[in-house]
């Protein structure tokens, strides 16, 4: 691995040996959190550090591009670090900030996971990002589908999208990830809505350390996918299958990464406004009741009636 | 398409069967209880966000599981196979067809949709159109929009995950626009139908026929 000048190639591995090892072992037995752990290794594995990039997606797929140009793939897992990026930008155009002090992390994954799973790859990136922050003392919330906010304030957020190679054809899901650290004075548009690590613990903390425990977290979640589309295949033939019998209804396996999220989301019995880009044309208001097996939320609208929606944005009312 | 486009043939056929038939199949195996009978009317799913269920049609019950199954449009039973009431059926199973009666709009639309290349949907999802192809729409002409085979036109989101869709088809003028930015698309639904240039008028020939034709 290359990550260069300030993230040790150790430094995740330790990680995972001192502290993710043994805080996962509690709940499942050594041999599944061996497992899981083998199926995220290749996150992280190998990386580039620099000191400025344009757009982390931007760059991400010029390396694939390059890659290919010279007949090789390109490797799964790839991590690319920025100190400051300064073309970036997030969904709907909406401007993304990104200054020295953040965490600016481009994750490169080859599409191999089935339909079922992909859908929650947001997810794992999401709850990769909260427990990092929990993990630190902060009492961060996942907002759905995967912002994290500490008292209503985002302090991170996370942009997917999906590339195909234009040599080989490969699908892989770009992962762009930002954490704002030791960043802590924002656009004048975004102050009232944003907040940084700095901000929530009084001081500045080591951007090489969060980097390694969310790659570290990043390796775990993401290889729990892997681990919960073997174990669904095995057991039940398929993902967030609907049910046909009561039996199996009521039995219902649940999906591990779904279940954590829905521990560390206080999203539910919240009154929302909900919308495909919310911010330009919010569509309705609804209470969050739950989410489906598929990740897709649940809400109630003012008649009573659910409707699943399994793509827009939430702004919270109460 | 044919350009010596039979119109008199299109609108015969439409006025002596204005209907269009939907047949009801089980979506898996289990006994079979109807709640509508052969001639009454049903209606399909209603409100905003089409989250009111249509008519009952018919429960299924597998393994004390009963699971209701709602006419997903209006219009009158037909053909109910009255002699399942009761029975154990196998998954795929046709029990009723619905008989739509089809408005203007909906003829127009069948007509257009066999005669325009139509680009489907991969997946259900929510849709926008790619940034270059919105900016060309907001400024061009209508139906002036010109695509071929390898562009990028659209952006599929699922949740939260982007994923450029790339035109594979004819190339030609996008006509007709099926989705709504916002709004979920089923997979297989038309996203898109494309036409050659040298068709446009052809196709605006159909529409203002059926239109003057139809009452």
């Amino acid at each position: 691995m290359d990550l260069t000048k300030k993230l040790s190639p150790d430094s995740i591995q330790q990680i995972i040996q001192q502290e993710e090892i043994p805080l996962r072992s509690k709940t499942f037995s050594l041999n599944t959190v061996t497992e899981i752990f083998r199926y995220g290794a290749i996150i992280g594995y190998t990386g580039e550090h620099h000191d400025q990039i344009g757009r982390g997606m931007d760059w991400a797929r010029h390396l694939i591009d390059k890659a290919e140009e010279t007949n090789l793939s390109f490797p799964s897992g790839t991590v690319i670090l920025a100190d400051q990026m300064v073309q970036s930008k997030g969904r709907f155009k909406r401007p993304w900030h990104a200054p020295r002090g953040g965490l600016w992390l481009t994750l490169v994954l080859a599409n191999t996971l089935l339909p079922e799973s992909q859908l929650l790859v947001p997810m794992a990136a999401g709850i990769a990002c909260c427990e990092t922050l929990r993990s630190t003392g902060i009492k961060a919330y996942l907002k759905w589908v995967n912002d994290v906010l500490v008292n209503g304030k985002k302090i991170s957020g996370i942009l997917t999208e999906t590339y195909r190679s234009p040599r080989f054809k490969e699908e892989y899901i770009l992962l762009g990830i930002g954490i704002n650290v030791n960043n802590n004075v924002f656009p004048a548009e975004l102050s009232s809505q944003a907040t940084s690590m700095k901000s929530c613990l009084n001081r500045e903390s080591s951007l090489p350390e969060v980097t390694a425990r969310l790659l570290a977290k990043l390796r775990w979640n993401i290889g729990l996918l892997y681990h919960e589309e073997a174990r669904h295949l095995e057991i039940h033939g398929g993902i967030g299958k609907n049910s046909e019998t009561l039996t199996e209804n009521m039995n219902q396996d649940k999906h591990l990464l779904l279940e954590s999220y829905k521990s560390l989301s206080d999203i539910f019995d919240r009154r929302v406004l909900f919308g495909f880009n919310v911010q330009e044309n919010p569509q309705f208001e609804a209470k969050v009741i739950g989410l489906d097996n598929s990740g897709g939320l649940i809400l109630e609208l003012e008649d009573t009636s659910r409707i699943v929606q399994h793509s827009g944005e939430i702004i919270y009312l109460d | 398409m044919d350009q010596d486009i039979n119109f008199d043939e299109i609108i015969n056929k439409y006025r002596s069967d204005p209907f269009d038939y939907l047949d009801v199949v089980t979506p898996h195996t289990g006994l079979v209880k109807f709640k509508v009978s052969d001639g009454e009317k049903v209606d399909g799913p209603s409100g905003k966000w089409h989250h009111h269920p249509g008519t009952l049609l018919y429960m299924i019950n597998r393994e004390k599981n009963p699971k209701p199954i709602y006419s997903l449009t209006n219009g009158v039973v037909a053909s109910l196979r009255r002699e399942l009431e009761g029975e154990f059926v196998e998954a795929g199973e046709k029990l009723m067809t619905i008989q739509h009666p089809l408005k203007k709009r909906e003829i127009i639309e069948g007509i257009l949709q066999n005669v325009l290349y139509l680009f489907k949907a991969p997946e259900k999802a929510k849709y926008f159109f790619s940034l270059d192809i919105q900016a060309r729409l907001e400024k061009q002409d209508d139906k002036a929009v010109f695509i071929k085979p390898g562009d990028e036109i659209i952006t599929m989101s699922l949740m939260k995950r982007d994923t450029p869709i790339y035109y594979s088809g004819e190339e030609g003028i996008i006509h007709s626009v099926y989705f709504k930015p916002g709004e979920s698309v089923k997979q297989g639904q038309p996203l898109i139908g494309v036409c050659a240039k040298e068709k446009l008028p052809l196709i605006q020939k159909i529409i203002t026929h059926v239109k003057a034709e139809w009452s």
